[in-house]
């Protein structure tokens, strides 16, 4: 390994080749799973009964196909979309209004608030399952997608008020007391002030709760009842009860269409993804 | 503003400025309560009050007092979830916590080529969804077409084809548990990494010097400066195992009997096959009481950690 690393850089030593081996099995570890489908996914039925494990001989998009048709893909995909679009447009502006007050217009009532929005960020949504699906019924919510995001906004919001507040907190007062002096409304410093400037935790609170939203099964498996409204999630998770895995390359078919804006989000935004996780658990 | 001779304008003016500063600040919060005073606290309470009310949500709410929890206690099946959810907090902090110290340490202690890719891969499986990673899980351990007993027939090893990971009392626990290292570990090792980041460079060289590296580096200088985030590790653990659902539930639905139920689990079916809304609300009770708990449990670490510096 250290061959050919020539001189500018130091030789690895024994021990840092041991170590960095242990950590690339258990890298392989991670991504040999993930794999799987992309091998299964381009067999037919026969192929794969046989010879699960060897490379597909061609590539066959026949199962893609198939299992649009059998799980009606293209209604799941429609059905997770609206749900993660309206959780997106049902959290990010109650938390970023709220985090900017809590940040900027602080008194003994706001600093109130923001601790009872707080608090909302340790309650577990299991606790308050009945009541909200009771809570559903008597509006008219239940199996509706809006009777899906809506709770998923409230239970949003306390994280990423806190986040939005830190975030504003963090900007120099200047620039809004500068946009006041030259007659601007308090909504109008917000919106055309401060708001674009708070792009990066708006791009974070985005990616994160259309992450969240996309990938949601215990919501969305009471909330939803009718077929014709189920998730991706939902129809994934039925599939594999329906057959088990003996459907092996239709259902790998329809696992990575799930799966794919997740991960292709998070090549893209790993680095926010991860900074933005940490945030919540770091910040004190 | 300071118009001595017209103070009443001026006065006029400031009470304006500064209601439109209370109606602004009054608008901006006001969303974000009302999202959380219908689906958070309004429910909160409406659980507490289920709670004692013995209700199928047709019919009359009748009062039955602590009966629910009473019967609760009694419950098999609610006493295994409770069980397994504290197995589950016990051998996440024993094996998942370690492991990503061990692989938070290595990755930044020898920082080369590898140290950026490896820590991308080991987050990516956090975020797939929980149906995805359940249904490698079942690729993995399914007793038809499952990679681990087709493995045990190729090779002609029964005792690895006869084995049913899913199907029997004591292995499907692990078999669960075995996935959520693989998805969940991923979250402890960044925290780590980024925790370990933090420990100052003097620190580093001063122990560079003294000729404590490697291992005894690890142990002597790093453990020690992680006491606090690895209790909060400890606290999350526990507080997620309280929540736990989507993995088991669909890897197992919980079974065999009760070996992989867990609270989540028991009140989904108490409150939505069973139609029981409060005994459900009561094991919601319990949960929150238990993550409450915890939560305040971690505050007061935090707290004391404040002090301490």
């Amino acid at each position: 390994m250290s061959a050919f690393k020539g001189f500018s850089r130091p030789r690895y030593g024994v021990a840092e080749v041991a170590s960095s081996t242990i950590l690339i099995m258990f890298g392989l570890i991670i991504v040999f799973p993930l794999v799987l489908p992309f091998l299964f996914v381009f067999k037919t039925q026969l192929e794969y009964a046989y010879t699960p494990w060897s490379f597909p001989k061609s590539l066959i998009w026949k199962n893609f196909k198939e299992a649009w048709e059998a799980v009606q893909i293209g209604q799941g995909l429609k059905n997770t979309l609206g749900v993660s679009l309206g959780a997106i447009v049902c959290t990010l502006p109650p938390a970023a209004l709220a985090g900017y007050v809590f940040a900027r217009y602080r008194s003994k009532v706001t600093e109130f608030c923001f601790y009872a929005i707080l608090i909302g960020y340790f309650v577990p949504i299991q606790m308050v399952l009945i009541p909200l699906f009771k809570f559903n019924i008597a509006v008219g919510l239940t199996d509706t997608l809006p009777g899906l995001f809506l709770p998923m906004a409230a239970f949003n919001i306390p994280f990423w008020t806190l986040i939005y507040r830190s975030f504003f907190q963090s900007l120099p007062k200047d620039l809004a007391d500068a946009a006041r002096i030259d007659g601007a409304g308090h909504g109008k410093v917000f919106s055309q002030v401060m708001l674009p400037l708070a792009t990066p935790a708006t791009m974070l609170a985005f990616i994160l709760v259309f992450i969240a939203a996309w990938s949601d099964y215990f919501l969305s498996l009471i909330m939803l009842n009718s077929q014709a409204l189920f998730t991706m999630q939902l129809r994934v998770s039925q599939f594999l009860n329906a057959y088990g895995t003996d459907r092996m390359p239709r259902y790998a078919a329809a696992a990575i269409i799930s799966s794919a804006p997740t991960v292709i989000l998070y090549i893209i935004g790993h680095r926010w993804i991860i900074q933005g996780t940490l945030m919540g658990a770091i910040k004190e | 503003m300071s118009n001595h001779s017209q103070p009443t304008i001026g006065s006029a003016i400031r009470k304006k400025t500064e209601w439109d500063r209370k109606i602004f600040v009054a608008a901006c919060i006001f969303p974000a309560l009302l999202f959380l005073g219908l689906f958070m606290y309004y429910p909160i309470v409406e659980t507490f009050r289920l709670s004692f009310m013995k209700s199928s949500g047709l019919g009359p709410e009748i009062f039955v007092g602590l009966d629910n929890y009473t019967r609760l206690f009694k419950d098999p099946e609610f006493l295994a979830g409770l069980k397994n959810v504290f197995a589950w907090a016990f051998w996440s902090i024993i094996i998942q916590i370690p492991l990503a110290f061990y692989i938070a340490f290595s990755l930044t202690f020898y920082v080369n080529r590898f140290t950026k890719p490896l820590r991308i891969i080991y987050y990516l499986a956090n975020v797939l969804p929980s149906a995805i990673t359940a249904m490698l899980g079942k690729f993995i351990f399914s007793p038809t077409n499952g990679i681990l007993n087709s493995l045990g027939t190729t090779l002609g090893w029964n005792w690895l084809s006869d084995l049913d990971f899913l199907g029997n009392q004591s292995l499907a626990f692990w078999s669960v548990f075995t996935i959520a290292t693989w998805t969940y570990t991923g979250f402890p090792i960044i925290y780590l990494m980024a925790r370990i980041e933090q420990i100052s460079k003097d620190i580093k060289e001063a122990a560079e010097l003294d000729g404590v590296t490697g291992w005894k580096y690890a142990f002597y200088i790093v453990l020690p400066n992680l006491t606090y985030p690895l209790t909060i590790l400890a606290v999350l653990c526990t507080i997620g195992s309280l929540k736990l659902f989507d993995l088991p539930y669909m890897m197992t639905t919980g079974g065999p009997g009760y070996a992989t139920v867990t609270l989540g689990i028991t009140l989904y079916r108490h409150g939505f096959i069973n139609w029981q809304y409060g005994k459900a609300s009561a094991i919601g009770v319990v949960i929150f009481l238990l993550s409450l708990a915890f939560t305040i449990i971690q505050f007061s670490w935090q707290h004391k950690k404040g002090d301490g510096q």
